[in-house]
């Protein structure tokens, strides 16, 4: 029985059918709660812990999943030089707001902490969580954070900033959109980006270069700390 | 073979950075170190954005999906998660309200500067 399971195919395989669920009901649903990556991890932990198939059977495949992080982190490239135009037009603003919002985000994430009570490791796993994925594993690593809970606490600040973006423009009385782009990318990386798409052309592009310049930003201010 | 091509190309920029990471003297990710690469080869007319596209198209639309193994991770930490569970949320909730009001007050904030200069 334990062979069956060990082989990377079902790691891989798991996933891939996990996801194509995830993607579905949030298709059917239509609503940001519904994420695919959270419906995925909830369907992928429930399996493992029904059958009892320990958690390094299926990282087998899992770690070759994990291999395409890295090139998939280095794509944001691509998206930042098809709006290099907005950039230099822009450059000022978005380099501001961007720090601005990196360094209010870590620091908001330092204080509560401390308020909290939580301990290091936590607090390295929580600081980076208001960028992408890939870069916020890559701070929360090294720096003694918990990866799997950056993971969930990236995921779960996406959809936050994907629901409350427009109640949030509205608050704020945000009537720039080149201000409330950088602001949802800022604050909500991809996932969040998704609903500035929705909003308008210009939110859009400016969402999606505040997710790579705000990690690199936060990179750089994680060396700092 | 243009797939392949593509692959090829962007593990190469990655393992590069990697090379570059293990060099630097201050710890710093490589896959940020393979998006600034990136970046640069694009700028320069080193690399096309039509020797990347379909390739790139494909990691970013599914990039949630790379992250589903490291997610399910979480099994082995759901002790911590049950400690800290209502801090965490708490602490999300705030951070991103804060992050989202302080980054659109920067910007209309440069952007009335700026204006205010070309007049």
């Amino acid at each position: 029985m334990e062979e069956l399971f060990t082989s990377p195919y079902f790691g891989i395989a798991l996933s891939v059918a996990a996801f194509g669920v995830g993607v579905k009901l949030n298709r059917k649903l239509k609503s940001p709660v519904c994420n695919p990556l959270i419906i995925a991890i909830v369907l992928i932990v429930a399996v493992l812990l029904i059958f009892r198939i320990p958690y390094e059977s299926y990282n087998v495949g899992g770690e070759i999943i994990n291999m395409f992080l890295a090139p998939a982190t280095a794509c944001l490239a691509v998206a930042i030089y098809t709006k290099i135009d907005i950039l230099k037009q822009y450059w000022l603003p978005i380099v501001v707001g961007c720090g601005a919002g990196s360094a209010a985000s870590m620091g908001s994430v330092w204080l509560l902490c401390r308020l909290f009570g939580l301990d290091e490791s936590i607090t390295a796993s929580l600081l980076p969580k208001s960028v992408t994925t890939p870069i916020a594993v890559s701070i929360a690593e090294p720096a003694g954070g918990v990866v799997p809970i950056t993971v969930v606490a990236v995921i779960f600040t996406g959809i936050l900033g994907g629901i409350f973006a427009p109640l949030l423009i509205r608050i704020f009385h945000i009537s720039d959109p080149v201000a409330a782009g950088l602001a949802i990318g800022a604050s909500s990386h991809a996932v969040g980006t998704s609903k500035a798409i929705e909003l308008g052309e210009v939110e859009g592009a400016m969402s999606g270069l505040a997710i790579g310049i705000c990690g690199l930003i936060t990179v750089l201010f994680s060396m700092l700390c | 073979m243009k797939i392949i091509k593509q692959i090829g190309i962007l593990f190469a920029v990655c393992w590069i950075s990697e090379l570059i990471e293990s060099a630097l003297p201050f710890s710093f990710p490589a896959s940020v170190i393979g998006m600034g690469l990136l970046l640069i080869c694009l700028l320069t007319g080193f690399l096309k954005v039509e020797h990347i596209q379909e390739k790139a198209d494909f990691l970013m639309e599914n990039m949630a999906f790379f992250f589903v193994p490291a997610g399910v991770s979480i099994i082995n930490y759901f002790d911590i998660l049950k400690t800290a569970a209502v801090q965490l949320v708490i602490i999300c909730v705030i951070s991103t309200v804060i992050t989202f009001a302080v980054t659109a007050f920067c910007v209309k904030f440069t952007v009335r500067l700026m204006n205010r200069r070309k007049k």
